[in-house]
């Protein structure tokens, strides 16, 4: 088993730097996009062989050390009571937006099993076949709480910002109840057999740190705390949190994931006993493979070869990149860490 | 209602005196989007004009502007001028639509920018010059006038997505895959808005604002890289040309590159709410006046969020000269104009040296 990644999330020396995609599994394979044409996304989510095949397309294809679980942040949400489409060019729309006390009140309790059994059955085969470690992953719950307030993606999260000035205690409550789905939902995975877990709070970079270290922190503490128990390596992303970087990563997380808009270097330096993972531009794959290779160098002199970097993106991997590119740059980060490592 | 302070300072000098990190009695204030829905004397105006008309005639261009001066007392008019407005003379179909602009062919080819043409301020954009004339001569030095202009990335990104976009990603495309098409159009750019505020001051702008509020979509080393020149050399050529006018810099969630953007050009950092004031000032250095950075969301929370949210960014300003109270971002739509009222005369009462 490659195992460069756990390595490398525990700050171990590894022989090479390791390296995946966040979406890699997804619209960019033309694999993916065959079983597309016959299953939704939802329907992907729910057929334990389908989901497991499409999870382990980009280990066979692009060469990567790590697979990550095929699912959406909001595909446990329909366990809690709430009913969403995902919508083309949308994203997920929520049907009835949750913004008072006695919606939040009305979720169900979140039972893993009943919610997303045939999810946990796409790890165990994904396990059993998987010559590389398997991520699970989760929505963190402020960004969750985006679309259940707002309804859908929204620049401004302005729906969700307004109700935690006017009801405070209605957002905690809405957060508290979305980690206690968000432990279950990952001690079930971990249970299963994931190796690490994400947590991707893509919206968080609507937050101010004040805002942040008041609202939000306090229920990253306690996720990140009951995460512990569970032994695997928990990685933490925020979007646009370059303003936020030491306040999130107080809260807890292995490695911190940085986007692209942050220098590698400036980003560890702000959370120095961390692992960190990223942070490519994904937008320089859809030009000429030179720039790319040489941004991918850039970013690994920062890094150095210090342990503890798992090389990715600064966010997910866009549907028009070549494949072919991803397997090269996969390929490059291999050969050019190699070589830092026996230096 | 106008506060009225002791002494002989005017919200001009008041104004002025903080771009120039000197002391003042209090600490000014303006927002972005002042001049706007929040205002029913605007929305009553757009019953019977298009933002486009009021933009493009004088007379309404000048009434709007200084509309937030009478009802909301800012020390500041900032002209009504929606950053795409230069656009149009260098060949560009635009709408202005409550979603931000729509590009009708949006630029995307070495050809297409090949096509676009600078421009010429006194005949192309001659109905703001005579609206800043008019705001001047109404005010008469008890306020100051901000003229604006957009960021070379933020224009160059609507132009290319074809509006507004939260990634801004087939900009970044175009950055990476044809960097020579996308240098043309940023060149291309800075030359105009250069031109243009320039012509802003020479009307009689006292103080001019960049809006490159988009740049955010962007890291360090591609701002350094591919952007940062083209801002240099619009404030460089500012500066030469109109030494005595202060400028404010302005990006959104920009964390990551106040320092580049201080170094790039600007009197002002503009700093949204995202960063803590105090970390930012730290990074943009001592020689640096700050703008910012109360989060406009929480005008719409009520009054009690938007105070104890202005105590805390003038309790991290700490009285230092050199301290531009604003919003974090333009005023949303909906903010209830009695809130942006109160919130100015609390922030002169508390910041009363």
């Amino acid at each position: 088993m490659n195992d460069r990644f756990l390595r490398a999330c525990r700050r171990e020396p590894v022989d090479a730097t390791p390296i995946w995609f966040m979406r890699q599994a997804g619209r960019s394979l033309p694999e993916y996009r065959a079983i597309r044409e016959q299953a939704g996304l939802i329907e992907i989510t729910r057929d334990p062989a389908l989901c497991a095949e499409v999870t382990l397309q980009p280990v066979r294809r692009l060469g990567v050390d790590a697979a990550i679980l095929f699912a959406d942040i909001t595909t446990p949400l329909p366990g809690l009571g709430v009913g969403l489409s995902l919508v083309d060019g949308v994203g997920p729309v929520i049907e009835r937006p949750v913004r008072d006390r006695g919606a939040v009140d009305a979720l169900r309790p979140f039972d893993p099993v009943e919610a997303v059994g045939p999810l946990l059955e796409a790890i165990r085969l994904v396990r059993r076949a998987s010559p590389v470690p398997l991520i699970g992953f989760a929505g963190a719950p402020f960004t969750l709480a985006t679309y259940l307030v707002d309804g859908r993606a929204s620049r401004d999260a302005s729906v969700l910002k307004t109700l935690l000035r006017t009801e405070p205690a209605t957002v905690a409550a809405l957060l508290d109840r979305l980690v206690d789905m968000t432990v279950a939902y990952l001690a079930a995975q971990v249970e299963a057999g994931v190796q690490a877990v994400q947590l991707f709070d893509s919206w968080i970079g609507v937050l101010g740190p004040r805002d942040y270290a008041t609202h939000v922190a306090p229920h990253m503490r306690r996720l990140f705390a009951a995460l512990a128990p569970l032994g695997v390596p928990t990685i933490h992303f925020g979007t646009g949190a370059a303003g936020i970087l030491p306040l999130l990563a107080e809260c807890g997380g292995d490695v911190i994931g940085l986007d692209w808009r942050l220098g590698l270097a400036d980003g560890w330096r702000l959370v120095p006993d961390r692992a960190v993972q990223g942070n490519l531009d994904p937008t320089l794959l859809l030009g000429p493979f030179e720039a790319t290779a040489a941004e991918a160098r850039a970013i690994l002199a920062e890094a150095a070869g210090r342990p503890g970097h798992v090389f990715n993106l600064g966010h997910g991997v866009l549907p028009a990149t070549d494949p072919d590119d991803l397997r090269r740059l996969v390929e490059l980060v291999h050969e050019q860490s190699a070589v830092v490592a026996v230096r | 209602m106008t506060t009225q302070l002791a002494g002989t300072w005017t919200s001009e000098r008041r104004f002025l005196a903080a771009c120039r990190r000197e002391p003042a009695d209090a600490t000014p204030i303006w927002y972005m989007r002042q001049a706007g829905r929040c205002l029913p004397g605007y929305r009553a105006m757009r019953e019977r004009h298009s933002v486009l008309e009021i933009a493009t005639t004088p007379e309404l261009c000048a009434e709007v502007s200084l509309m937030p001066v009478a009802e909301l007392d800012v020390d500041a008019a900032v002209m009504f001028a929606d950053i795409m407005l230069p656009l149009r003379p260098m060949g560009v179909e635009l709408e202005l639509t409550l979603e931000g602009p729509v590009i009708a062919r949006p630029i995307r080819t070495a050809a297409d920018v090949a096509r676009l043409r600078t421009i010429e301020p006194a005949e192309d954009v001659g109905f703001l010059l005579e609206a800043i004339r008019l705001v001047r001569r109404e005010l008469d030095g008890r306020r100051a006038v901000v003229g604006i202009a957009g960021g070379p990335f933020t224009l160059a990104g609507y132009l290319i997505e074809g509006g507004a976009s939260r990634d801004f990603v087939r900009t970044r495309i175009l950055m990476h895959a044809e960097p020579a098409t996308f240098e043309r159009l940023l060149a291309l750019l800075a030359e105009v808005v250069a031109g243009y505020l320039i012509a802003q001051a020479d009307a009689g702008a006292q103080v001019l604002q960049l809006f490159d509020s988009w740049v955010g979509a962007i890291g360090p080393a591609d701002y350094a890289a591919s952007v940062a020149p083209h801002v240099r050399r619009i404030f460089k050529t500012v500066r030469t040309a109109r030494p005595d006018v202060p400028t404010i810099h302005f990006a959104a969630a920009s964390g990551a590159l106040l320092g580049a953007m201080a170094e790039a050009g600007g009197d002002v950092i503009g700093v949204d709410h995202r960063t803590s004031l105090a970390a930012a000032w730290a990074t943009i250095g001592p020689d640096r006046a700050i703008q910012g950075n109360l989060d406009a969301a929480r005008l719409l929370a009520g009054w009690e969020s938007t105070r104890a949210g202005a105590d805390a960014v003038l309790a991290e300003a700490g009285g230092r000269p050199g301290h531009l109270f604003n919003l974090g971002h333009g005023i949303a739509g909906e903010t209830d104009p009695g809130i942006l009222a109160a919130l100015v005369h609390h922030v002169r009462e508390r910041s009363q040296r």
